[in-house]
């Protein structure tokens, strides 16, 4: 399916795709230089070749899957990758794969300046998207034109802005959470047009009154796999009503009303700082912790799902902190933890039933 | 915090009375129980005589540490990473505390596994940094075998050695409800374009700012340079120490290097952190001349790769001694002499951009094979370990692909041994054994 569609953007419509690590980049460039981004969350389920091995199994799911996946030459339909430098992790794949074999093509990095919103970082961060940008344009054979960058920009805000309603007004949404997160998820691969198609479609399903019956939860991790979990949510009588995965919620940008688009790469640093807090762009730990809990008060959720990635150090160093969160809103809270696997477990099935129905016992009426 | 000048008196007296008259005392009482009968049936040690040194490398970081004790109200306290550059702090008079190394103490200890259930119970995942779990364990239980750490006023991270300090520094930062300075050093491949040296260089002048704000003083520059000057002959001095182990048979082992870089780590920019290793380097090279080895029978020279695993340096080190092989060079331990021969007190900030920009961890896997090549050639090794260690994946990825081709190209034997440099739990003494004897076998 991503093959083909892959294949055929690269016929109709020129455009070369470039596989994308997690997790936060700036999407626009891509836009507006007509490249494809396809992300590559892992992908789940077993290692597609045995070079995950390459990588102790003390590495997280994402890199190993990764590896494999570019090493066994089934992202060869890409014709660069892009390793934002998300974690130790991925900063160590993208020097095993491009420098020791298994990625031959073109490789970019896109790092992330760490040290919070102060003056270098920000003269710093507008120097890694010209130079990322540069690179881009090198590949898409084509000069970035200023005015294709704000065109790009005002696109992605118009699908920040559905996916904004999406996820705010869900309870008025008439989607079930395994219809929600897949039509969120295919933006990680659909050209955007394509994807603000589909989620403005959606936006036309968002009613005056509630819909969603069932307790509502607040969840936050990684990425929303394996999929799912949501039927299991459904089956035992909750949805997801706020979102902080690292791949959905906190890719949602709110940004101040008036974005000035004079200069669109200063427009990227200024959404940029606007997203969610999220520790993987290495936020502060107390801003992140009242972002959470006013995510919550705001939603009305009944309980708290945490759900992450084993190894997964930028997440994990948080999970004692957002349980003391949680435990201070005096909010029921279940942890999760899995390894990109397709299917969720039994084990983990059961905790989340008792959880949903320990949870729809307290419900509060929002 | 407010500093009182009878706080500052109590760490003054710590330090320069207190510290070397306990570590003497101590020095005592290790000297008269050693005079007393010898035990009998005790097996001949497979070392060479012990190194003088060692009591002062005692005498100094007993001294370190007590003084910290009475830091916190007496000076600026900073909470460092080991990459940090510290030479900035220094000159206003910081106490640095390196939760690292206190990390290490603690394992060599064998408190870990307390420490860090502490802070499982409150959400922490085993699966990370042990470093870190040690430090939080710590910070949370208030437990450490040094008597008492200072709390600090400034938290200083540089994500030259890897990601996971930042978010280890973001918890204390919300613990202590001190400001955080984050050194950002983005990741070399090949070299550091020129934005990314001007991103560290802006950094490293807004740090001066924040440290002079919490310190309530004016970094000087000739003060700054001296420093940098110190700072620069004590990673030479350092290299020098390690140097000596290119002689056959090498006047000390890898080892004893992974205890003697504390003072490189913790006390660089001092001038008694370099009168400690002109002595180091000195009786290192006196026992060369005399053909003195850290082992006493060197037969097979080895290359360590990664942190020591420090819950069982003395073991790993015996089993290995009493065959004939030494670790006669580390990765780990020559990061912190490499990095040194940047940094130039005639430009201490450009320098500073350059040396803790380019430390190993902070470097593509080529540069990681050029330097382990390097140091297999230049200490004429015929064997290398590589420590996969569970609890450091920056400096453990790679590690696979890096056995073969250093085995590859060298013609040398490599051996990827699954460790943890700071949680025994994660490693079984037997199974680590096991598995160095068949490797020391291979070279029969
Ligand atoms: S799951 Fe965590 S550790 Fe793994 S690639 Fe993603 S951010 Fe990095
Ligand atoms: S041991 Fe490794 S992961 Fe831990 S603090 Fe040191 S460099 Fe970072």
């Amino acid at each position: 399916m991503r093959h083909a569609y892959i294949a055929k953007q690269r016929d109709e419509h020129g455009r070369k795709a470039v596989a994308v690590l997690p997790v936060h980049y700036p999407k626009e460039l891509f836009t507006a230089l007509d490249l494809l981004a396809v992300e590559m969350w892992g992908p789940p389920g077993a290692p597609v070749s045995a070079d995950a091995g390459r990588v102790q199994a003390y590495v997280c799911a994402v890199v190993r899957n990764a590896l494999a996946f570019l090493a066994s030459g089934r992202a060869d339909a890409c014709e660069a990758v892009l390793f934002p430098h998300t974690c130790d992790s991925i900063q160590g794949l993208a020097t095993l794969v491009t420098d020791f074999g298994g990625w031959s093509k073109p490789s970019f990095v896109f790092q992330h300046p760490r040290g919070g919103p102060r003056p270098s970082s920000r003269a710093y961060y507008l120097s890694e998207l010209g130079s990322l940008a540069d690179g881009l344009a090198g590949l898409a054979g084509r000069p970035l034109e200023p005015e294709k960058l704000r065109e790009a920009v005002r696109l992605h805000r118009r699908i920040d802005a559905a996916r904004a309603a999406l996820l705010d007004g869900r309870r008025r949404l008439a989607l079930d959470d395994v219809e929600l997160y897949r039509l969120l998820r295919r933006g990680e691969w659909l050209w955007p047009e394509d994807h603000l198609a589909e989620l403005e479609a959606a936006t036309a399903r968002l009613g005056p009154s509630d819909v969603q019956r069932g307790a509502p939860v607040l969840i936050t991790g990684y990425v929303p796999e394996p999929g799912t979990l949501f039927e299991v949510l459904c089956d035992a009588g909750a949805f997801v009503v706020a979102d902080d995965y690292a791949a959905v919620g906190r890719r949602v940008v709110r940004p101040p009303a008036a974005l000035d688009l004079a200069d669109p790469f200063h427009a990227l640093a200024e959404l940029y700082w606007a997203a969610p807090p999220c520790p993987t762009r290495a936020s502060d730990q107390v801003g992140r912790m009242r972002y959470l809990a006013e995510l919550y008060r705001r939603s009305g959720a009944a309980g708290v799902i945490v759900h992450e990635q084993k190894f997964c150090e930028p997440e994990l160093f948080d999970v004692a902190a957002v349980k003391k969160t949680f435990a201070g809103l005096g909010a029921k809270l279940l942890y999760l933890e899995g390894e990109l696997e397709t299917e969720l477990s039994g084990q983990a099935t059961t905790r989340l039933e008792a959880f949903v129905e320990m949870i729809a016992a307290t419900a509060r009426v929002a | 915090m407010s500093r009182s000048i009878g706080r500052r008196i109590e760490f003054e007296v710590a330090g320069r009375v207190v510290g070397p008259a306990l570590a003497a005392f101590e020095r005592a009482k290790k000297l008269a129980r050693r005079r007393g009968p010898g035990r009998p049936g005790k097996k001949s040690s497979p070392f060479g005589p012990p190194l003088e040194a060692t009591r002062k490398l005692k005498e100094l970081m007993t001294t370190h540490y007590l003084a910290g004790r009475y830091a916190d109200g007496a000076v600026p306290v900073a909470w460092v990473t080991s990459g940090f550059p510290v030479e900035i702090l220094r000159p206003l008079g910081y106490h640095a505390v390196y939760p690292e190394n206190h990390a290490a103490l603690c394992s060599v200890q064998r408190v870990v596994p307390e420490l860090s259930d502490a802070v499982e119970k409150e959400g922490y995942a085993r699966d990370l940094c042990s470093y870190a779990r040690t430090d939080l364990g710590s910070v949370l239980t208030g437990k450490t075998p040094v008597g008492r750490l200072p709390k600090p006023d400034l938290l200083c991270c540089c994500t030259n050695i890897c990601q996971t300090v930042l978010y280890w520094y973001r918890a204390l930062a919300a613990h202590f409800g001190v400001p955080l300075f984050v050194l950002d050093t983005p990741y070399v491949y090949g070299q550091a374009p020129g934005h990314h040296r001007t991103y560290v260089r802006a950094q490293l002048e807004e740090l001066v700012g924040i440290a002079e704000r919490v310190a309530g003083k004016r970094v000087e520059p000739d003060e700054l340079e001296a420093v940098v000057r110190v700072a620069r002959d004590g990673t030479r001095l350092w290299g020098e120490c390690l140097a000596q182990s290119r002689a056959r048979p090498a006047p000390w082992t890898g080892f004893d290097g992974f205890f003697h870089i504390a003072p490189i780590v913790t006390l660089r920019g001092t001038e008694a952190c370099n009168a400690y290793y002109r002595m180091l380097r000195d009786e290192l090279a006196h026992r060369v001349a005399r053909g003195v080895g850290g082992i006493r029978d060197e037969r097979h020279r080895l290359l360590w790769d990664n942190l020591p695993v420090w819950f069982d340096v003395r073991g790993m080190s015996t089993l290995l001694a009493e065959r004939g092989f030494n670790f006669v060079c580390t990765s780990y331990t020559n990061a912190w002499a490499e990095a040194g021969s940047r940094i130039d007190p005639a430009d201490p900030i450009g320098s500073a951009v350059l040396a803790y920009t380019h430390i190993i961890l902070n470097q593509d896997l080529p540069n990681r094979l050029d330097i382990l090549r390097r140091l297999s050639r230049d200490y004429s090794v015929d064997g290398a370990v590589l420590h996969s260690d569970r609890s450091c994946k920056p400096y453990s990825i790679g590690q696979i692909d890096l056995k073969q081709r250093l085995a590859r190209e060298l013609d040398i034997k490599v051996l990827v041994l699954e460790a943890d440099h700071g949680d025994p739990r994660a490693y079984s003494v037997e199974q680590g054994e096991g598995r160095l004897t068949a490797f020391m076998e291979s070279f029969a």
